[in-house]
């Protein structure tokens, strides 16, 4: 996924937005006593369902090619599989390693994103409610990180864990992805504080309520939404990140379920009997996830395109 | 009372400003530093101003490399959003197969590029999927040595980024499309504008916004594509997929050249930042006119 995202603009795009609200617009063109235009609409939709189906069509191959055995494909990549098997995938599992470096991933992507929640929402509070000089200077600095490539900093980062003595830690791995997403996290809950009338924290503040207590007792309970839409796309970044890991992490027991698959898979000679099922492995936690959260997910995903 | 108040906001920011400063502010402003010295990544380093940069001229593997990042990010950007403007078009007329084919459509978005690298080396392979296919639809002819080739690798690489992201683009345009005044479209179905006329005078000025987001969001992610070209190609066949984050990559981890390497990252930096925020600025100076 491209590692940007603009923020919502208002809090009614971050999952509280009516998903199910159908426009008319969708249908009044259909007029149902023309038969050539509902010929044409039958068509369109037919076309559409191939066109998707030819997005899809590489992950059901994927998936039966996984459950085939090697000679089979062999003789024919494309033919009816005559046998199906769990082998490749049993293999594959012990091969990458597949339960520690799963553990490592959710333990890495978990502390990273309750960290870059917490932090993320503290400074925006600050952010969205000062309006001086410094404060926008201050935005203007975390905004500026959406457009850094990570491989604008991985080597100066590099010499600076080994400085820390945190190269091979999870502590290491953890403070780059918070910096990282930090940038998105800021951008997201301060335009999303902006959002909120400040009303009720003048309110609040009269009747002798600090900024601790306002933040806590206000604003976060206000958060819930845009933060499940955080969360989804800062994980997905996370948990399908190659360079940190791969570069930070050199002990074999600390690495990732993507760093092993590709360290452990050559693409160029292995077969696609070991290396689908390794393809797999790697997706299938978040793919669960994705069923759980699927609403959010989609959400989070066209967040920020719709200016109300 | 209030001003205490304010102080003690403004205490929340130290947590953030301390870990974005030590591993980004600092890190961005002494990769600028190390970029003009001769630095092999130990503690010795002779500052030598601009020599890096000097020596990338002499060096067409860096102008190749810049070309192929550049015209890569171009042919992503417009498939990618062509694409996913037509079906979220599409999708937005058909109520009924709306929201799971949008959903279906945004289900290589969630695997990791890795994945999605290693599930294309294959179909791409000379024996592999898409050949296997083109034999079996009659097309033989068109079988091709998709990754191998000079002529077609780094379109090939950038297919698998397009089938990526498509959904996604789509996803965009499909908010976009149903957050339109429903009354607007409603007074144009009545004035009989239909089809193309309806999309080009009414849906496009309206999905302006989400056009610059579309464009800003797969140029920033196209011109720092890594995960792609490493495990599909490696920057071959003849460095014709070489783009600078792989060049970036073997050089500071490669051994030898790593001042040389930090100064192409500042140059992917560069690239970054001035094609993005041009970018961007001129999409919003159209949506201002429009």
């Amino acid at each position: 996924m491209t590692s940007d995202i603009t923020a919502p603009d208002a809090p009614s795009v971050s999952g509280t937005r009516p998903a199910t609200r159908l426009p008319a617009g969708g249908t009044t063109s259909r007029a149902p006593g023309n038969p050539l235009r509902r010929l044409a609409g039958g068509l369109g939709t037919a076309l559409l369902c191939l066109g998707t189906l030819l997005f899809v069509l590489p992950f059901l191959f994927t998936v039966v090619t996984s459950l085939r055995t090697a000679a089979d494909v062999a003789r024919s990549p494309l033919g009816i599989p005559h046998s199906l098997t769990l082998k490749n995938f049993s293999d594959a599992f012990s091969q990458i390693h597949y339960g520690p470096s799963t553990l490592n991933t959710l333990l890495i992507t978990g502390l990273s994103c309750l960290a870059v929640t917490v932090i993320g929402s503290l400074a925006a509070y600050p952010l969205a409610r000062i309006t001086q000089h410094w404060s926008t200077a201050v935005y203007r600095l975390f905004i500026l990180g959406t457009s850094v490539p990570v491989f604008v900093v991985v080597a100066p980062l590099y010499l600076l864990m080994r400085d820390l003595n945190l190269l091979d830690t999870y502590t290491g791995v953890v403070l780059i992805y918070i910096a990282l997403n930090l940038p998105v996290a800021v951008f997201f809950y301060t335009s999303f504080i902006r959002s909120i009338p400040a009303d009720l924290e003048e309110a609040a503040a009269l009747d002798g309520c600090g900024a601790f207590r306002t933040f806590f007792t206000i604003i976060l309970p206000l958060l819930r939404p845009v933060t499940s839409t955080l969360l989804t796309f800062v994980s997905l970044q996370i948990w399908n990140d190659l360079l940190v890991p791969l570069v930070f992490l050199q002990n074999p027991d600390k690495r990732t379920v993507m760093v092993n698959a590709y360290s452990f898979i050559d693409p160029h000679t292995v077969q696609p009997t070991s290396l689908f099922p390794a393809a797999l492995l790697g997706v299938v936690p978040l793919l669960i996830i994705f069923v759980f959260f699927q609403r959010q997910v989609v959400a989070g995903m066209s967040a920020g395109a719709v200016k109300s | 009372m209030f001003h205490r108040r304010r102080a003690t906001m403004a205490a929340f920011l130290l947590p953030a400003i301390v870990v974005y400063g030590v591993f980004m502010l600092y890190p961005l402003a002494r990769g600028v530093y190390l970029s003009m010295t001769d630095s092999l990544g130990g503690p010795i380093a002779n500052f030598v101003g601009t020599q890096q940069y000097r020596a990338m001229a002499d060096d067409p593997a860096v102008t190749d490399a810049l070309w192929h990042t550049v015209l890569y990010a171009a042919v992503v950007v417009i498939v990618q959003n062509g694409l996913g403007l037509l079906f979220a078009s599409m999708l937005f007329r058909r109520p009924k197969v709306r929201r799971t084919l949008s959903v279906v459509l945004l289900t290589p978005t969630l695997i990791s590029p890795v994945m999605a690298a290693f599930i294309w080396s294959y179909l791409f392979a000379p024996t592999g999927g898409i050949n296997a296919l083109l034999d079996l639809v009659g097309l033989h002819g068109l079988g091709h040595v998709w990754l191998g080739d000079t002529s077609t690798a780094l379109y090939s690489v950038a297919a698998v980024n397009i089938w990526m992201f498509t959904g996604y683009s789509c996803a965009i345009f499909l908010a976009s499309y149903m957050s339109m005044p429903t009354e607007l479209l409603e007074a144009a179905a009545l004035d009989g504008a239909s089809g193309w006329r309806r999309f080009v005078s009414i849906e496009w000025p309206l999905l302006a916004p989400a056009l610059t987001v579309n464009v800003t969001l797969s140029l920033i992610g196209s011109l720092k594509v890594f995960e792609f070209p490493l495990v599909l190609t490696n920057g071959g066949p003849a460095g014709a997929t070489d783009t600078l984050t792989l060049l970036v990559y073997r050089n500071v981890f490669g051994g030898g050249k790593f001042a040389y390497g930090v100064a192409l990252s500042v140059v992917l930096l560069v690239t970054v930042v001035v094609l993005s925020s041009a970018t961007s600025s001129l999409l919003r100076l159209r949506e201002r006119r429009i």
